[in-house]
């Protein structure tokens, strides 16, 4: 603990709506926050554990079907080209799309919160020079830049069988572009958000005694933005979602671990659509409209809980 | 509309355009494979005096930057790689395609540049007229039926992958009713007897592509307008107007939609950088033979140069279709005006 | 509860005289105002008995007018005045249903030469908007239609209410502009683009745009500067003379009731504290409310004294006290106070007050409430 905290007690005062418990117990009251709590909370209990429910991930040589056939008592989603089961794949379907979600989320609400603090916080030239870079990414069509980038970054890294956490590098360098691409939304409501901190009367006494910036934005500033960057990181997570099934569906997944995206990529390949095997996409795209709408629902309630005034949605 | 808001719009976009022709410098330089390579990836057998005659066209051997670093300190010079990427860019030189042998970027997109043109166009038209339309009733009957079903049907609308759209729709319409082609922008190996059958089957074709793409559009060009409306509803001047006894519809039509539109608009423009991904897809699944289905071909083949065409085209559109929007909010908007 | 009857019925200009056109320059053909058809001859120009609006706060019910009755004559200036939130702007758009989608009312009748405008259905009532009671909005930047120029503004309710053509409402609007003082050439700007004054304005061109009976002005110079403010009051008063407007004006500064209004309304709660001429009211004040809120006030009648300060706050309205509303922060409060409704009673002066200090058939004589700034004055 440092002077600045030692003579006032709490690093800063809770700002917007609370502690994050007190947020999602608010939430929950919510009919639209429950139903998409709900349906968030069943898809994270089977991507915990896909094999407590449906065994490990089948594969062409562990295919237990017939092709492509359709719902059966034995397969209730049918099976895919290669003989899997389609309720196998798309239960491990689950971890691999919610994951990538998952860390893309981390690494876009990182950059994005430290553009946003550094940028709103220190003003002048520096501030100047982000917002510009902040807008050229969410003007362009970042989805393009990221097509490009992946297999670019992918001849870097190299692709082999390496893994990280158990992704496989493929899925991580698509983390990675995720979160160069998508930053840019979370920096521009992050930074309004400091701008009228730094406004306020604690970062002032802060700066009185002498606090340095870097210690006034991680001990004053990031406590009373952390709310809004939960909300927003809900919303980047169905972003984050969405993009990665597009970009699994353009030919970029990895077919060793197959993600929701991956499966509708591979059943377009095969041509599934026009064969009428439904059960070959339906069940992953099901899944990927459920998680993002309740990702949706529940992000919006958050908006609505941190800006009651603020109504509009995105 | 005031010289200088129009200055600083046009200023900003052609700083983001120019930000573009950076970014795919560094693309291309991070390109797998020495740059000459790349370059003449697409020339058969190349001699030693072409691979010399790539690097001096591109500036090889000169500095990457024109500032660099070198033992005796600080160089600037005016010839360097940077410099010859711009000029070529400006003067519209793309390179070569990896693929298609002997082809310039340049031409490879002229090919597939109009299909795109009128899928989305069309597309964003219909999607902005039904949205802007059912998102206003919506708001203006809030909790009425249209805004409960709108409402619901928006959200699913756009937490639905556009590709996911378009497989749905071509198995209910392509496959299952037989009502339209399934792929494709005219029927392969068919010779027409007149223009207006030609015009026919395109028109078959379009249809499902088409209808994806609004329909992915429409829903969260709705929520927009409708929370906008709703916005707009509590506003004071809407107070006033109702005090004036002026009937609902006008006071929706001459107060609140004027205002409502305004948000609407920008955000509209902002979204139009992640209709293109859906864009891309569309495209894919309806092997409609636009730049989706071009850049997907190309990253499937590693054709970098046609990928980067793809990316500067697609980004510069989405820029300049901002500075029409900004100019259209100008045009809306008195108070950006001065 | 006694209803509110003003002072000597015979104050305003007798129901139906002619009502100047707002100008005497080229539209205005100093013609009479047509009534409505459904008026009743005889009855005076607003009445408002015991209104009750009430809204509706999640499956609570805010009382926010709750029992107001008032009279308005033709010609005459009524000040509304009370803290915020005691229900004053309520009581004015209730006149005319202006209200949130909350609010309804429950109770009580708007009679406007007679006819109750409180029963009227949705549609009907837009018929009374403007034409017969128009309003001037506090702070016009937001009660102007931003992406609309000011003249199309004034024109709009003269076209399509009136039924006049866009010319003629155009020259007319372009009349009442110069009326108020804005150059006719300033009718092409945009709200943003004219001072706060100015807006205001334009707010009451627009509001005398149908030549209207009642015009309601609510806090129409709150946001003002005070120099603006003195020009905007000045104007509503030489308009007011000029036209024969009849005028509700709602504000929290007494001052201003006090420099334009002939008769003043207290309001605390949702309830009529005090009510009559301001020179009696002012001077005289009876209700403990109404000394307190003199009191509170700063340099009436060029009177300077120490500020006093209410201790305490107004009553939530939804459980609103059961006696006198006043009675948890009244320096007088007898037992009687917290049990029972204090009953309106009326004075021999035109004042009319609901207070047990002053029962009926009692002297009405004023009762200096404790404070050690005292107020009572003579």
């Amino acid at each position: 603990m440092t002077a600045a905290d030692a003579a006032f007690g709490a690093p800063a005062p809770r700002g917007l709506a609370g502690s994050p418990v007190g947020l999602l117990v608010r939430l929950v009251r919510r009919p639209e926050g429950a139903f998409g709590a709900l349906i968030l909370a069943v898809f994270a209990v089977l991507a915990i554990a896909p094999d407590l429910f449906v065994g490990p991930l089948q594969t062409a040589v562990t295919a237990p079907g017939t092709r492509l056939s359709p719902p059966s008592a034995e397969f209730p989603l049918g099976t895919d080209e290669l003989r899997r089961d389609m309720l196998n794949l798309t239960v491990h379907g689950a971890r691999v799309s919610m994951a990538i979600g998952l860390l893309a989320t981390l690494v876009t609400v990182f950059i994005g919160a430290v553009v946003g603090i550094v940028a709103g916080f220190l003003g002048g030239r520096v501030d100047a020079v982000l917002m510009r870079i902040t807008d050229f990414f969410l003007v362009i069509p970042t989805f393009v830049l990221a097509l490009i980038l992946t297999p670019i970054i992918r001849d870097l890294v190299g692709s082999g069988s390496a893994q990280v956490l158990g992704i496989r590098m493929t899925l991580i360098v698509i983390v990675i572009v995720i979160g160069i691409t998508s930053w840019s939304s979370t920096a521009r409501i992050i930074r309004s958000q400091t701008l009228s901190l730094k406004e306020r009367a604690f970062v002032d006494r802060a700066r009185v005694i002498g606090a340095g910036g870097g210690h006034i934005m991680r001990r004053h500033i990031l406590p009373n933005v952390i709310n809004l960057i939960v909300a927003n990181a809900v919303l980047v997570f169905a972003g984050a979602v969405l993009t990665e099934t597009t970009l699994s569906f353009v030919g970029l997944g990895d077919p060793f671990q197959p993600s929701w995206g991956q499966l509708l990529e591979a059943s377009r390949t095969v041509g599934a659509p026009g064969l009428g095997a439904w059960w070959y996409f339906v069940p992953p795209g099901v899944c990927i409209v459920l998680v993002v709408f309740a990702f949706t629902l529940v992000g919006g309630a958050l908006d609505d809980l941190l800006n009651p005034k603020r109504r509009g949605r995105r | 509309m005031s010289g200088s808001y129009l200055a600083r719009r046009l200023s900003s976009a052609l700083f983001t355009i120019a930000l573009i022709v950076v970014v795919n410098f560094i693309l291309f330089r991070a390109m797998p494979g020495s740059p000459e390579r790349v370059i003449l990836r697409g020339t058969p057998n190349v001699t030693p005096a072409q691979l010399e005659a790539a690097r001096e066209r591109w500036g090889l051997n000169d500095p990457i930057f024109p500032i660099s670093f070198d033992a005796g300190g600080v160089v600037v010079s005016g010839d360097n790689q940077f410099f010859k990427f711009v000029g070529a860019t400006v003067a519209g030189d793309l390179g070569y395609s990896f693929v298609a042998r002997g082809q310039t970027v340049g031409d490879v997109l002229a090919q597939r540049i109009w299909p795109t043109v009128i899928l989305f166009g069309l597309g964003e038209l219909v999607a902005i007229v039904l949205g802007l339309a059912l998102g206003a009733y919506s708001g203006w009957r809030r909790g009425g039926r249209v805004d409960l079903v709108g409402n619901g049907v928006s959200l699913v609308l756009y937490s639905t992958p556009y590709f996911l759209l378009g497989m749905a729709l071509l198995l209910v319409f392509a496959t299952g009713l037989r009502w339209f082609p399934t792929f494709g922008m005219l029927t392969a190996g068919v010779t027409y007897p007149d223009l207006g059958a030609r015009l026919v089957d395109f028109l078959a074709h379009l249809a499902l592509p088409l209808a994806t793409v609004s329909l992915g559009l429409v829903g969260q060009y709705a929520i927009v307008m409708r929370s906008s409306i709703v916005e707009t509803l509590s506003d004071d001047y809407v107070t006033t107007a109702r005090g004036m006894g002026l009937s609902e519809g006008r006071i929706l039509r001459h107060h609140a939609l004027p205002n409502a539109l305004l948000p609407t608009v920008s955000l509209i423009a902002i979204n139009l950088g992640y209709v293109v991904a859906g864009a891309i897809t569309v495209e894919v699944v309806f092997n409609w033979p636009g730049l989706g289905t071009l850049a997907v071909e190309a990253l499937t083949a590693r054709d970098y140069p046609v990928l980067q065409g793809v990316f500067l085209l697609l980004s510069v559109s989405v820029v300049l279709a901002n500075l029409v929007a900004d100019l259209i909010y100008g045009l809306l908007d008195p108070r950006v005006r001065t | 509860m006694t209803t509110g009857v003003p002072p000597g019925g015979s104050t305003g200009a007798p129901i139906g005289a002619p009502i100047g056109a707002p100008t005497g320059a080229p539209t205005g053909e100093g013609r009479p105002r047509t009534l409505p058809k459904q008026a009743v001859p005889g009855a005076p120009l607003l009445e408002v008995e015991d209104l009750r609006t009430y809204f509706a706060l999640g499956s609570d019910t805010v009382r926010a007018v709750d029992g107001v009755s008032f009279r308005l004559d033709a010609g005459e200036a009524l000040g509304i005045a009370g803290e915020s939130g005691c229900g004053k702007t309520t009581t004015a758009l209730s006149l005319v249903r202006l209200l949130p989608g909350n609010a309804r009312i429950a109770g009580g009748a708007v009679r406007l030469y007679g006819i109750d405008l409180a029963a009227k259905s949705d549609t009907a009532i837009r018929r009374y908007r403007w034409r017969e009671i128009s309003i001037v909005f506090q702070g016009a930047m937001n009660a102007l239609n931003p992406v609309t120029r000011v003249r199309d503004q004034v024109a709009e309710p003269i076209v399509e209410r009136l039924g006049v053509g866009r010319r003629a409402a155009n020259r007319r609007a372009g009349d009442l502009l110069e009326l108020v003082g804005i150059p006719r050439a300033r009718g092409s700007a945009y709200p943003h683009e004219l001072s706060g004054g100015m807006r205001q304005r334009a707010m009451i061109a627009m509001a005398l745009a149908c030549d209207p009976a009642i015009v309601i002005g609510d806090e129409p110079t709150t946001a003002l500067d005070v120099m603006v403010q003195a020009q905007i009051l000045d104007l509503l008063e030489r308009l007011r003379e000029r036209l024969g407007l009849s005028l509700i004006l709602i504000t929290h500064d007494l001052s201003v009731i006090a420099e334009t209004c002939d008769r003043v309304l207290i309001m605390y709660a949702g309830r009529v504290a005090e009510e009559g001429p301001v020179g009696e009211v002012f001077t005289r004040p009876r209700h403990p409310y109404t000394q307190k809120l003199l009191a509170a006030f700063p340099n009436i009648r060029a009177d300077r004294r120490a500020l006093d300060v209410i201790p305490g706050s107004p009553p939530d309205l939804r459980t609103p006290p059961p006696g006198c509303r006043f009675a948890p922060r009244c320096p007088a409060a007898m037992a009687v106070c917290s049990e029972v409704v204090p009953p309106e009673v009326r004075f021999a002066d035109g004042v009319r007050v609901a207070c047990h200090l002053y029962p009926d058939g009692s002297s009405g004589e004023p009762v200096p409430v404790g404070s050690t700034m005292s107020v009572a004055r003579t």
